[in-house]
């Protein structure tokens, strides 16, 4: 209770400071206590997560930050676009700032919307360094609302991010709780036979990988704004109202499937850039998205903001109600996914177009199949062959099971964005409407509709064995920068050839994710490339210098899913030419 | 008026005429929230623009008995409606254009008119042609005149998916001293 009045008076006081123009941070040594364990952290002037900055779209900001750690620290301003030395990743964007200094970031804000910034250094974010951002627009809004809260969340946990690295080097499976046990083959002997349950273990035995690989770093408490399920975050509302809560994911590892429990929520922004509302009943957020929604709760009751993992290996709780101390019900976890055949479409050594999931094979050859006997049996005005049409039906149906005879997922349940027959496709717990990323569409375009000037495209590689994650097979050590030019548009091919999810994150220009609408693509910061999927994003190199590039799981970008982009030419080349700094980037 | 022509022509096997309607649930006398008006009686305008996703002006103020000329402008680059009644019709009618977009008679910017006029069955369509609304592709411009011969709780909102609940409405205020003066007459 305590714990959220602070937090509501912390959330007055910012308005006030962002008035000067001028900011000031400390980096500091802090304590979290998420109320399952206290942990030494690192915080923003005093406390994890840091405060949140409002900026107004049009002014210049300053913000000097001061490190009182004692070892180098930065500051990255996730989303914003800005000139390349003030995107605060070491080794990139600057030399980083080192104990005792202060660093003085100065640029103007030139967009409005939800953000958050995090430390570029080392695990120092996993370790409690993130923020949010909120920028008024300098227009209205497109959309109206009464109030509104920051809701961000983490995965905190209670190793510090080097042991975590660490033990995940060691042992891969460390912090996986979920695994398949001997128990489960004997389950699956009885539900599927012996022969296919063994082949379904030896094609994931052979590819160094495990169906319940869907977190690999469990054990963490969720938390909302800094406070654990049980400390209970709470926001205030009176019935009636629209409130806009800007949900930000700052998890080193962990995605959310976020839902209020008798609250549609109406999405009006990702990543910062206003989208055409659409209602849902949940949506998932990957890490390092912001999505913002309006809720509009009408009755006097209390509501629970519930964010389960994509794993279900843990959860984040907060409360929206008319006053403090009121608490909904507490969903139960659901039950965790486990990954299929189809999530590992992607991998190497297996045919693409074998990967048909069992209920995509059955419509299939229903479809093909009733069509030729419709033929058939008008052609001969005999009832009999029908029948036979249909045995041979059946007959087609079972040749084309052989691959889904592999234990696959049985629901119904499809997106665009997820390989056909994934067990990781999100469903509504209460049966409605989750948001699909090919539902986002641009409430406004950004820029003007073109042909992209050339395709690049990306694998994303790893080895879970040795715990390596990479881009065509390349950790960010061994390989060269990727190079752009200034003013080509470029279309990213991603394609995940891993198991896991990867949000993949650029920086100093946004990324126009291809949902298929053309001009009204929305534009995004982050984008999710699920496993076994190819996903294209349009990139306007209009900012010239050098950028980080990679994947925002803390863990996968350290180990190497992380390129340098330099763009060549534009007005600012003489700049980047000149620009030397040490080479010790990899931090996410 | 050209534009009057949109109202007079309000068919009732509209699907959407069940949202008209609706309101009868809650008003005493019809569906509560006035009738179509004569534009004779009209006297004043009141023009309204359309953006993405808001009205300019978001707060209307009338009179009781009074016969108003809306002049209704979409200056955005999506559809929208002009809907006037009150919270619970709205409610009701937003299912209605949920299946009109996942009909794809709305897209986005469009309007499929040819679909609008097929038959769903029942002597259904989704012509949109009731007499308190208008559906507006980019640049289109259609009036509403419309009596508010009862006071009543009214709101003026658009509909379409996400656009009511993100705040795309306006309030329809009756001044008092105004009613009092009508009532008085």
């Amino acid at each position: 209770m305590k714990n959220a009045l602070m937090a509501g008076a912390l959330g007055l006081l910012m308005p006030a400071l962002s008035a000067a123009g001028e900011y000031n941070i400390t980096v500091d040594r802090v304590m979290i206590d998420t109320g399952d364990f206290v942990k030494e952290g690192i915080g923003y002037n005093g406390a994890s997560p840091g405060p949140v900055l409002r900026f107004k779209e049009g002014e210049t900001v300053t913000i000097n930050v001061t490190n009182n750690l004692d070892e180098p620290t930065s500051i990255h301003w996730h989303g914003l676009i800005l000139p390349f030395e003030q995107d605060g990743v070491p080794g990139i964007s600057f030399d980083g700032i080192k104990p005792g200094e202060t660093f003085t970031y100065e640029f103007p804000i030139v967009q409005s919307g939800t953000y958050w910034f995090h430390s570029h250094s080392g695990f120092q974010e996993p370790n409690g360094a993130y923020g949010a951002i909120v920028i008024e627009p300098e227009g209205r809004e497109p959309f109206r609302y009464d109030r509104e809260y920051v809701v961000q969340l983490t995965d905190k946990h209670p190793h510090d991010g080097n042991r975590v690295m660490r033990n995940l080097k060691m042992m891969p499976d460390y912090y996986n709780r979920q695994q398949q046990t001997v128990g489960d083959f004997f389950a699956d002997i009885s539900k599927h036979g012996f022969v296919t349950t063994l082949q379904d273990r030896l094609a994931w035995g052979d590819m160094r990988m495990m169906k319940a690989d869907v977190e690999d770093v469990q054990g963490f408490t969720g938390l909302i704004n800094g406070k654990g399920p049980e400390q209970n975050w709470t926001g205030l509302f009176e019935p009636g109202e629209r409130i806009r809560l800007r949900f930000i994911n700052s998890s080193a590892m962990a995605y959310f499937d976020i839902r209020i429990p008798g609250l549609e929520m109406t999405v009006v922004q990702a990543d910062g850039n206003n989208v055409q509302p659409v209602t849902v009943d949940e949506f998932r957020i990957g890490v390092a998205e912001t999505y913002d929604v309006i809720v509009r709760p009408k009755t006097a009751e209390a509501y629970t903001i519930f964010a389960e993992s994509m794993g279900r290996s843990g959860y984040a709780r907060a409360t929206l109600a008319p006053e403090e101390g009121m608490q909904g019900p507490v969903p139960e976890l659901r039950e965790a996914p486990l990954l299929t055949m189809a999530d590992m479409g992607g991998m190497h050594g297996m045919a693409d177009g074998d990967m048909a999931t069992r209920d995509g094979a059955e419509d299939m050859d229903h479809g093909n199949m009733s069509q030729g006997s419709m033929e058939q049996a008008s052609m001969n005005g005999s009832s009999g062959m029908a029948a036979d049409a249909g045995t041979s039906m059946a007959g087609m149906d079972h040749s084309g099971m052989d691959h889904g005879a592999m234990i696959m997922a049985e629901g119904g349940a499809s997106d665009p964005f997820y390989a056909e027959g994934s067990g990781l496709v999100p469903v509504a717990a209460n049966g409605g409407k989750f948001l699909s990323y090919s539902d986002l569409r641009a409430q406004k375009p950004l820029y003007e509709e073109r042909e992209p000037t050339r395709e690049i495209e990306l694998r994303l590689t790893g080895n879970m064995e040795r715990y390596t994650w990479s881009i065509d097979g390349v950790k960010y050590e061994d390989a060269e920068p990727l190079k752009l030019q200034y003013g080509e548009r470029v279309r990213f091919k991603f394609v995940n050839e891993t198991m896991m999810t990867h949000p993949m994150h650029l920086h100093g220009m946004w990324s126009i994710l291809d949902v298929g609408a053309g001009e009204w693509n929305p534009v995004k910061h982050t984008v999710s490339v699920q496993p076994g999927t190819t996903v294209y994003m349009e990139t306007e190199v209009d900012a010239p210098g050098q950028w980080a590039f990679h994947c925002h799981l803390s863990y996968h970008a350290a180990s190497g899913m992380f390129r340098k982009v330099v763009v060549e030419g534009g007005p600012d080349q003489g700049n980047t030419a000149g620009v030397e700094v040490a080479n010790d980037g990899g931090d996410a | 008026m050209n534009a009057s022509k949109n109202f007079v022509a309000a068919a009732a096997m509209s699907l959407t005429a069940t949202a008209f309607a609706a309101g009868g649930h809650g008003g005493g006398h019809g569906n509560g929230i006035g009738e179509p008006g004569k534009a004779g009686d009209v006297s004043r305008t009141i023009q309204v623009e359309m953006h993405d996703n808001y009205y300019e002006p978001e707060t209307i103020e009338v009179a009781r008995g009074e016969t108003v000329r809306f002049v209704i402008e979409n200056k955005g680059r999506l559809v929208h409606e002009f809907n006037l009644g009150t919270p619970e019709m709205h409610e009701a009618h937003q299912d209605e254009m949920k299946m009109m977009v996942e009909h794809g008679v709305i897209q986005g910017g469009t309007l499929n008119r040819k679909l609008m006029e097929m038959d769903m069955g029942n002597g259904h369509s989704m012509k949109h042609d009731d007499p308190n609304s208008v559906l507006l592709e980019p640049g289109e411009k259609k009036e509403i005149v419309w009596t508010f011969n009862t006071k009543a709780n009214m709101e003026f909102a658009c509909n379409i998916p996400g656009h009511y609940q993100s705040g795309m409405y306006g309030d329809v205020n009756f001044d008092s001293a105004a009613d009092s003066q009508a009532s008085a007459d």
